[in-house]
């Protein structure tokens, strides 16, 4: 629980409501987007919005996608990604033309299918149901309301680490936790106290 | 299932705090009073979304909004939309960088629909909320109103929003000024105004005055969400109480534990 938190900054998304977040939970978060702030950090929160692609030019030409590697899967820092940041960590996106993602799990994020009519992008509160044991949800029972916005996602399939699952025409990768990994689909920080209790079990860790 | 939305508004006006009546203002306080006789902090964690508007019908100062609508949303773990004069991408983008997730954009939807589209192109549809005004017009109908209420368009209504609907706007704000803040419920007349094969979500506005005006919004097929900017008529544990009620009584809307009941920060002391 001690050591240093650091909320990456590169560009993609508004940092203020994760930051508030944190705050909140007494967690003053240092906000950076210098390779050599990550690599000193303990503790990575990588948010964002927007488009999966230039995020990450954005993090490969600063070096910043170099350094998250290193620090996530070389030292094991425990990280956290939300939203867009739970897509940039799988290992390929589709969105623009597609492009190779910081690849800490397996899996390609595609578009949202918007099956009967489901307006995309997916936007507001709806249910994640749970994996049995996940250290994200502990204490939020077998389901719970979050807070969505976005047009991809990863489609739910057989992999190790699914913490969640969402349904908006077919199930997808609501969150996902394995080792010192974890991310969201959805903003926790947007998500009242379910999601003030998921960032107080990321932090505890 | 996506759920239905209880939405508060607050209206902004130089520093100050307002209710509104038929578009007419009365100052409440500043954000000092909004916390201390009405406990925003609490009522923030009964809501789904909060909008804050800036409704200075003089010259605005945005750097003061900005600064009050970050303060608000350092308390606030739900979506925030904010607007009111927006003239500009780089207006919107003060806003959302002030912890605003959406815009909302009122005049400009008729007066400067190039805007809208650029702030869409820049942000994305999702992140831009179309207001409307309207009026009875005393015959059965209704007209549009821009400008704070203060100026009626020749334009039908269901023609302006079909307009809206093909256009950049990501979801409606519609809002019926002869009922805005006299607690006597919504106007469900003003859905016929929707056009057919409407897809983009409703937010209800005008005229909530208890619970039971919210449960007959929220149990409209058309209505996705419930919106009040009412402060008086829900004060102390107010909106706390119509949420559970609401909840209780099978709303389609989200759930999570109150505040207290989570106790977040003891919950950290006791891990660390």
């Amino acid at each position: 629980m001690g050591g240093t938190h650091l909320v990456v900054d590169y560009g993609m998304g508004n940092l203020h409501s994760v930051v508030s977040a944190l705050r909140y939970l007494d967690i003053d978060p240092e906000i950076s987007g210098d390779p050599a702030r990550v690599a000193a950090a303990d503790t990575l929160i990588l948010p964002g919005v927007g488009s999966f692609y230039k995020a990450m030019v954005k993090l490969e030409e600063s070096g910043l996608a170099d350094a998250l590697r290193e620090a996530v899967l070389g030292r094991r820092r425990k990280i956290l990604g939300i939203c867009l940041g739970q897509q940039l960590m799988a290992e390929y996106g589709e969105e623009d033309g597609g492009r190779r993602g910081l690849g800490f799990f397996s899996g390609s994020v595609t578009r949202l299918s918007g099956e009967a009519g489901l307006k995309v992008p997916h936007v507001g509160f709806n249910t994640v149901r749970f994996a049995p044991q996940s250290r994200l949800f502990a204490g939020l029972g077998e389901a719970g309301d979050f807070y969505f916005v976005h047009s991809y996602w990863l489609p739910a399939g057989e992999r190790p680490g699914l913490a969640a699952l969402c349904n908006y025409g077919a199930d997808f990768v609501a969150a996902y936790e394995h080792e010192n990994v974890f991310c969201t689909q959805f903003h926790p920080e947007k998500s009242q106290t379910n999601g003030l209790r998921l960032l107080s079990n990321f932090l505890a860790q | 299932m996506l759920k239905k939305r209880i939405i508060f508004t607050l209206l902004f006006d130089n520093g100050q705090f307002m209710l509104s009546r038929n578009f007419r203002l009365q100052k409440v306080g500043n954000l000092g009073w909004l916390q201390r006789n009405y406990n925003f902090a609490d009522v923030a964690f009964f809501i789904d979304e909060l909008i804050v508007l800036d409704v200075s019908r003089g010259p605005r100062d945005l750097d003061a909004f900005a600064s009050a609508l970050s303060r608000i949303s350092e308390g606030c773990f739900a979506p925030i939309t904010a607007g009111g004069g927006i003239d500009s991408v780089e207006h919107a983008k003060t806003l959302l960088r002030a912890g605003a997730d959406k815009v909302v954009l009122n005049s400009a939807l008729t007066d400067r629909p190039d805007l809208i589209r650029d702030i869409a192109s820049e942000f994305g549809q999702q992140c831009v909320v179309g207001s409307v005004d309207v009026k009875r017009d005393g015959a059965g109908g209704y007209d549009l109103y821009i400008r704070n209420g203060s100026y009626k368009l020749a334009m039908p209504v269901s023609e302006a929003l079909s307009w809206h609907a093909e256009g950049s706007v990501g979801e409606i704000y519609l809002n019926c000024i002869d009922q805005d803040g006299t607690g006597q419920g919504y106007d469900f007349g003003t859905l016929d105004l929707l056009p057919k094969g409407w897809g983009l979500p409703v937010i209800l506005a005008g005229g909530v005055g208890n619970a039971k005006h919210f449960a007959e919004g929220l149990a409209h097929p058309r209505v996705d969400a419930v919106a009040t900017a009412h402060l008086f008529n829900f004060v102390g544990d107010g909106l706390k109480k119509a949420r559970h009620s609401l909840l209780n009584d099978g709303a389609e809307l989200a759930a999570w534990e109150d505040l207290a009941a989570v106790d977040l920060r003891r919950h950290l002391e006791t891990v660390r």
